[in-house]
């Protein structure tokens, strides 16, 4: 008798799977016309929105979240231009954090773009064959290492040099000392510290995408320049840089939408105080510093957790700003170019 | 007459000026003589000088893998407690001075799951746009949702999946949603090399299987992704490799462990990454931390650049995303 049922088990068991193996191998071959192939399309379709879906969540949770600070007496969109942020006193002003975001992306892409787009028109127009590889994977593997892994060096090598090195030189040496933004004790962790870490790590971006851009050109064009006896480096300068315009626009966008959104390279070499940095050897803060800062311990009080979301909500809308940007640029590179 | 005097005239002008202009030139081959050599003396010193600048370019990677790895190397070879093979596969356990073992298993947990979330979502996504769709507004509304997406700072996703992972669903710090957070992050960089790959397996392939009777998913699950394959396994490694460093938007959403996690919901599931424990490292006064912190460095280091090269193997001509 139990015999007799395990065996009906059995059987009613390996039914089943056959019925499931061969709904799966019609999935997967699909050839039955009308169920499957539907089936495929609208499955598809699920993950194809999730992008979108992940998008509206995201400016719809950060919304809500920021919304508390931007109707309080306190706070409202003053905040943005109000320099004082004090949690003890429920004074949420962001001021500091976007003028120091702004002045630490200024000095990188100041440094980034001209040795990036130098690099790129090498790489593309001057460089021998064999060396060309090598240089472009190396640059590749520097766009990969983690940002963590530049904010290590950076705060192990970069800063001790700049509070022993680089300002004790600045300051002494009669050219420069009378400078005003050279000026103040420094332990190395300041403005300059970041700017120059934040440009190392733009400019794989910067010379990739440049890169991509002039490779675009077409071959005849510069032939052209070639044949009409101008030397490779005017060819270079006058012809394939103009063409290739759009394209390294669009590359210097993409780099200050990353500068801006860097985190934690520039929280471990920009020391985070609560000032506006007057001179290069001040200290600073960015925005995203404030919120990996501060939201772990923010996060049970309305307002102060507010105002960290109000600055990844600006934060995001910069990002978007960014990318339309970039996509214009591109899109008037397809119109009066052709190519890209 | 006048004419020879003129030309002896010159002609003696011109032995001085020539003497001159040889002595010149000898020392200074490039700079004498006409406007043309001077274009091709300053066509040298541009090229030069561009050949310096990527040379300046290149010289941050070696001097952070020299100091990495100055460090580093004696983590992984040495033979002192938590060195050697212990610094993998031991624990941290008491004031740290242990391996980071929890680090490992838990960077490794969190990439595979997000991939298995995240890979799956981004390919049928981008399958959908290139294969089922007509150029029109809902293909050009997710390419552009998943450029905005790639465009997005780290930090923001981290906030966000403190937002809503967290906080709104409840879910609590932990392994299920950090590797989400990181499975967003995935999305655009998977979606659009697949597109890409998708859109290079020419057209016949395609027709060939259609005239045969192949219904439209079998055609696209058989012959076309089979051909695209190689570019999709390239783009999923970019995508590992960028997560796998990835620290801000775990540290509101993973939180941090000295074990690795045991259940998935919880605090028994919170757990640790190779970026979080760098950036805990490195931020403690003691010596040897810091320098463990440059041993994990190295080891994450290595994994990153593994992964990228056998992406650049595995597709010599690499994707790359132009918004």
């Amino acid at each position: 008798m139990r015999e007799e049922t395990s065996r009906d088990l059995g059987r009613v068991c390996r039914r089943a799977l056959l019925r499931v193996k061969s709904a799966l191998s019609s999935l997967r071959n699909g050839d039955t016309p009308t169920r499957v192939d539907i089936l495929g399309k609208w499955g598809l379709f699920i993950p194809a929105v999730a992008s979108i879906l992940i998008i509206v969540l995201i400016l719809s949770f950060l919304w809500v979240e920021s919304g508390p600070i931007f109707l309080d007496p306190n706070g409202g969109p003053g905040i943005i231009t109000n320099p004082t942020w004090d949690p003890t006193h429920d004074i949420y002003g962001i001021a500091t954090f976007i003028v120091g975001s702004l002045l630490c992306t200024g000095i990188a892409i100041g440094l980034a773009v001209p040795l990036g787009i130098g690099g790129a028109v090498f790489l593309s127009e001057f460089c021998p064959g064999p060396i060309r590889q090598t240089i472009r994977m190396i640059v590749e593997m520097m766009a990969a290492i983690p940002s963590i892994v530049y904010g290590l060096w950076a705060y192990l090598v970069l800063v001790p040099f700049i509070s022993s090195t680089l300002a004790p030189a600045l300051q002494t040496n009669p050219l420069t000392a009378w400078i005003p933004f050279f000026q103040g004790e420094t332990n190395g962790l300041s403005l300059i510290a970041g700017g120059v870490i934040l440009a190392i790590m733009l400019l794989p971006t910067v010379v990739t995408i440049s890169n991509d851009a002039l490779e675009a050109v077409p071959k005849s064009l510069r032939e052209a320049s070639l044949a009409l006896g101008a030397t490779g480096s005017e060819t270079a300068s006058r012809i394939v840089l103009s063409a290739a315009l759009p394209g390294i626009g669009a590359a210097v966008v993409l780099s200050l939408g990353r500068a801006v959104g860097e985190t934690m390279a520039v929280l471990m070499v920009t020391g985070n105080a609560l000032q506006i940095p007057y001179t290069l050897f001040d200290p600073t803060y960015v925005m995203t510093s404030i919120i990996t800062n501060q939201l772990g311990f923010a996060f049970v009080f309305p307002l102060w957790r507010s105002a960290l979301f109000a600055v990844a909500l600006i934060l995001l809308l910069l990002s978007v700003c960014f990318t339309l940007t970039a996509k214009v640029l591109i899109k008037w590179g397809m119109k009066t170019r052709g190519y890209i | 007459m006048g004419n020879e005097d003129t030309g002896l005239h010159l002609g003696g002008l011109n032995v001085v000026d020539n003497s001159i202009r040889t002595r010149f030139t000898r020392l200074l081959p490039d700079l004498a003589g006409s406007e043309h050599d001077l274009r091709y003396f300053k066509d040298k010193l541009v090229k030069v000088l561009l050949g310096l600048i990527m040379l300046v370019i290149i010289t941050p990677f070696f001097l952070v893998l020299f100091q990495v790895a100055g460090t580093g190397l004696v983590q992984l070879f040495g033979t002192g407690p938590g060195q050697g093979l212990d610094f993998l596969f031991t624990f941290p356990g008491v004031g740290l001075e242990g391996g980071i073992r929890n680090a490992f298993v838990g960077t490794v947990e969190l990439v595979v799951l997000a991939s298995s979330v995240g890979v799956p979502l981004s390919v049928f996504g981008a399958v959908f746009i290139s294969e089922y769709t007509r150029p029109g507004l809902i293909k050009e509304l997710i390419e552009f949702a998943s450029d905005v997406l790639a465009g997005i700072p780290s930090i923001v996703f981290g906030a966000f999946g403190f937002a809503f992972l967290v906080d709104f669903l409840h879910m609590g710090m932990g392994l299920v949603a950090g590797a989400l957070t990181l499975a967003f992050m995935m999305i655009p960089t998977v979606l659009r090399t697949t597109q890409e790959a998708l859109r290079s397996v020419p057209m016949s392939l395609r027709e060939a299987s259609l005239a045969l009777g192949a219904t439209k998913w079998s055609t696209t699950w058989n012959v076309t992704m089979r051909a695209a394959f190689p570019g999709m396994i390239t783009g999923v490694l970019l995508a590992v490799g960028r997560i796998m460093g990835e620290t801000a938007p775990l540290i509101f959403t993973a939180g941090n462990s000295l074990s690795v996690p045991t259940e998935l919901v919880g605090s028994g599931s919170w757990v640790a990454s190779m970026p979080y424990t760098i950036w805990a490292y490195i931020s403690d006064p003691r010596n040897y931390l810091q320098e463990k912190a440059q041993g994990v460095a190295l080891t994450l280091m290595i994994m990153v650049l593994a992964i990228d090269v056998i992406a650049n193997l595995i597709s010599r001509k690499v994707t790359r995303r132009l918004v």
